[in-house]
């Protein structure tokens, strides 16, 4: 109960703070210099379209007006419609949300997986050539931007060896399976189509990695770090005078506390994945929102922008209370903390 | 117990699971059925189902199939689109009364004849019987007249061609339309490829109501957003607006096709430098775009098969002067700053395959005057010409603003040329990288506008005039194609004379007049005539337009004269 007042208590000021984005970029995209309706129709639009568009767009209101017009459209789901796809933005980003998700969740995935193992492995092999391989490659995984890791893997795995797609999210010869979800791994498996499943899988392969290796890199010293403190404790030497198993003491005792940091970082770089991966969708030709995105701050698609900006705020709050939960199950000392906040 | 556990060596089965999972996948990913994966996610399949969320690449046996990439986001409807990619789209999607020719004339298309009155204010096409829009009813008269009635209504895309030159269209029956013009129009019959026809009765079916349009609703902008209603000679058969457009080949198509034609036409929505080569490398990208840097064509060309294109699309790049800003107002540094730059070190070093221009449109337009001297790197000359200026003595107190476009990072090799020999004669130049947007902002007023900037600008048909038109016309100052506040009364009306002007030949020569014109004042600098380069797969595509290219924007991807040998 007390953790759930905490979440609750979490959601009321994520609130706060969507609301407080909002207004931000609502206006910082309003400021930028920029016609966006002149940039939407061209030079030769004749005056009476851009006047029309002006006034869809309420831009022929003064600022606060058209925020309060945009927030009542927006808080009924209507976020007006984009200058790039000339379509409701609502619907763009139903089409685009779930992909950069389901790459997201991918890379996640990776990210997590790939970190913890090879912080462990790294760990419990202290100071061996793995451990000094792991952490060099940790070090160029972190400062190597995504964008270089998509082309050298485009390069390698694709252009030498043809042993994966280079674009899109499903091979052109095969039907996407019914859209329940929009992830396309989900929806082949709800649809019981096992072929698109494992296509879809193959394509997510080189872009989600490439996506990843930043997060997972961090994730593995992360870990690593914490491990061996942990390994180096006391209470470690006294289980093992215990005879308590080493693969015990490894697993149970010493790294459910270690991943407690990297949980912590795994949220944050989870909701960053949603916002970074605009290159690796661009090289990838990755119909996602990220790239949705950027394509709108660079044509001035003022709803677009905003709706955008708006869903990657919902999606990063989120991603941190639910860091929140899962490290208080990690570890008792903050549940007894939130409980304390809630109160 | 330590021991014995470090003896379980975890990477050995980590490294077999990560290997079986790439073999896994690799073997289940791409093949099913009959379905076979090349490269980088190029199939072939026998069954050839429709593709969804993917991209280009995959390929019925048999098959023709054409796939190239362009710059996106693409917009197919006809009263709004105007990039190449729309263009392109539009092209092979409808059709028009006419067709151009590379030489600039027109041909019958949907209009097999057409008169013009003996004052040049009425124009009377003639249909062809029998054309077939894509849902399989016949084309009429009452569908231009729609088509155009909406593109006006509108007022985007190429709506701009025929205002205040249409007074009325009239339909007489179902095989005539009559235009009737309020002034004479030399180049009518070239701008009228760009009324692109559209089903009448299927837009309104889809028209959406509560539109800004009145009884016509929305006017089916929604709908031909996403689809189209047209009778070109293809159809869209997939459009996934973030990365794709799918166009098969329409059986019921009214005019000639090249026999090898492809069956499917694919539009890519991408430049990456890297998916591009990947793509064409793999076969699963047959034509590049053309906005690949000069090392990417490089890249491109060393590969098996490919070779560049590279053809004249009648555009050209203009470093644009204010003439109403210090010191680009004065005649004698506008001169100076065109003797500043070396244009055979631009035309092929920094942007290689292009041509020196002869005056201020492309010499591929008909009414180009080839005579007029190209411009030339000058440094005496420029130092002379500052000495005459008004400036002279005071240069140091006004710097000349230079915004270079940031989206096109081969412009600032110009800035930094033009800004080293400017500082050879003592003039300062100061360069400014620039987002387009803010460029499109800053151009709209003159005092905003900087001295210098650097835009490419294309015809909208195919006839010099279209380029001064845009270029030096009084009415499109303010737009980002007419940054020099030129303002010039004299070249306003012989612009306006010369549009007005019937006779071809007549009219070609009044071109030529206004551009020697414009060269004396010098409003821009005609940097060089632009040259689309397309990396494409030559090993199994006649690009037979290549022959003959026609420079108005899109019909160099008319697919039907594109032969391609199946896959």
């Amino acid at each position: 109960m007390s953790v759930l007042g905490f979440v609750y208590r979490r959601i009321l000021h994520s609130i706060v703070v969507l609301f407080g984005l909002s207004v931000l970029i609502f206006l910082l995209v309003r400021v930028v210099p920029g016609d966006p309706v002149k940039l939407a129709l061209g030079p030769h639009a004749s005056g009476e379209a851009v006047a029309l568009m002006r006034a869809q767009l309420h831009l022929d209101k003064p600022l606060p007006a058209q925020y309060v017009y945009w927030l009542a459209d927006a808080l009924h789901g209507n976020f007006g419609e984009s200058l790039q796809t000339r379509r409701p933005v609502s619907q763009d980003i139903a089409q685009y949300l779930p992909a950069t998700f389901e790459l997201a969740l991918f890379a996640g995935a990776v990210m997590a997986t790939g970190g913890i193992l090879l912080g462990t492995l790294s760990a419990y092999r202290k100071d061996s050539w793995i451990d000094n391989l792991v952490r060099v490659l940790a070090y160029l995984g972190v400062v190597t931007p995504a964008f270089v890791f998509a082309v050298l893997f485009m390069l390698f795995f694709s252009y030498f060896e043809h042993w994966f797609p280079n674009s899109g999210r499903l091979d052109p010869n095969l039907v996407a399976p019914p859209r329940i979800t929009g992830l396309i791994t989900v929806d082949s498996l709800l649809a019981g189509d096992w072929h698109a499943f494992v296509n879809a899988l193959y394509h997510l392969v080189l872009p989600g990695v490439a996506l990843a290796m930043a997060g997972l890199s961090q994730q593995a010293r992360i870990v690593r770090a914490a491990l061996v403190d942990y390994l180096a404790q006391d209470f470690v030497a006294a289980h093992r005078t215990y005879g308590i198993p080493e693969w015990k003491i490894l697993l149970r005792y010493a790294l459910k506390p270690s991943l407690i940091p990297g949980v912590s970082i795994l949220g944050l770089d989870f909701a960053a994945l949603m916002g970074n991966a605009f290159l690796v969708e661009l090289i990838f030709n990755w119909p996602g929102l990220s790239r949705y995105g950027i394509e709108a701050i660079l044509q001035k698609d003022v709803n677009a922008v905003a709706a955008t900006v708006l869903v990657l705020g919902v999606v990063f709050t989120a991603a941190n209370i639910l860091v929140d939960v899962v490290v208080a199950g990690l570890d008792p000392r903050i549940r007894l903390r939130m409980g304390r906040e809630a109160a | 117990m330590r021991s014995a556990l470090r003896r379980r060596t975890l990477w050995v089965p980590l490294l077999s699971l990560a290997t079986a999972l790439v073999l896994v996948l690799q073997g289940c990913g791409g093949s099913s059925g009959g379905t076979e994966t090349g490269g980088g996610g190029a199939s072939v399949s026998e069954t050839g189902g429709a593709a969804s969320e993917g991209q280009a690449g995959g390929a019925a046996e048999g098959k023709r199939v054409l796939r190239a990439t362009f710059a996106w986001p693409l917009k197919i409807d006809p009263a709004i689109g105007t990039d190449e990619a729309a263009s392109t789209a539009l092209v092979n999607l409808y059709s028009s009364l006419v067709y151009p020719t590379a030489s600039g004339e027109v041909q019958p298309y949907v209009a097999e004849s057409w008169d013009v009155s003996d004052d040049h204010l009425t124009y009377t096409f003639h249909l062809r019987k029998g054309v077939k829009f894509h849902d399989g009813t016949e084309l009429t008269s009452a569908d231009v007249k729609f088509s155009f009635e909406r593109l006006m209504a509108i007022g985007q895309g190429f709506s701009y061609l025929f205002k205040g030159r249409v007074a009325s269209v009239e339909t007489p029956d179902p095989y005539t339309v009559i235009f009737k013009l309020t002034k004479p129009f030399g180049p009518f019959l070239s701008t009228l490829p760009r009324l692109y026809i559209v089903n009448s009765a299927l837009v309104k079916a889809n028209e959406a109501a509560g539109g800004a349009y009145g009884e016509n609703g929305d006017y089916g902008m929604a709908y031909l957003n996403a689809h189209d209603a047209g009778s070109g000679a293809y159809e869209v058969e997939e459009f996934d607006i973030a990365t794709h457009i799918t166009m098969k080949k329409f059986p019921d198509f009214f005019a000639e096709r090249d026999p090898d034609s492809p069956d499917e036409f694919t539009m890519i929505g991408t430049t990456e430098a890297s998916t591009v080569r990947t793509g064409m490398a793999n076969g699963t990208i047959d034509i590049s775009d053309q906005w690949q840097t000069a090392e990417a064509y490089d890249a491109l060309a060393k590969l098996p098969g490919v070779k560049v294109a590279a053809f004249a699309d009648g555009g050209q790049m203009y470093l644009m002067m204010n003439t109403k800003k210090a010191p680009t107002d004065d005649l004698h540094v506008r001169k100076a700053l065109s003797m500043l730059l070396d244009y055979d070190v631009i035309t092929k070093d920094i942007f290689p395959g292009t041509q020196i221009s002869h005056g201020p449109v492309s010499g591929v337009l008909p009414g180009a005057d080839a005579t007029i001297p190209a411009l030339s790197f000058d440094l005496d000359g420029a130092k002379a010409e500052l000495a005459a200026s008004k400036y002279a003595g005071k240069l140091d107190q006004y710097p000349v603003v230079f915004e270079w476009t940031a989206e096109v990072p081969s412009e600032e090799k110009i800035a930094l040329m033009l800004q080293a020999n400017a500082q050879k004669v003592g003039l300062n130049v100061k360069i400014v990288k620039t987002p387009w947007t803010t460029i499109i902002e800053h151009v709209s007023k003159p005092e905003t506008t900087p001295n210098l900037v650097s835009i490419q600008v294309a015809p909208d048909y195919g006839e010099a005039g279209s380029m001064l038109d845009i270029k030096y016309s009084i009415a499109n100052q303010g737009s980002w194609q007419e940054t020099e506040w030129l303002g010039d009364k004299e070249i306003d009306s012989m612009i306006a004379d010369a549009l007005s002007t019937i006779d071809t030949q007549e009219r070609l020569a009044k071109y030529k007049a206004i551009e020697r014109k414009v060269m004396e004042l010098l409003p821009s600098i005609p940097a060089f005539d632009t040259v689309a380069h397309h990396a494409y797969r030559a090993d199994y595509i006649t690009w037979k337009q290549l022959d003959d290219p026609i420079p108005v924007l899109g019909y160099m991807f008319d697919a039907r004269f594109i032969a391609v040998k199946p896959h």
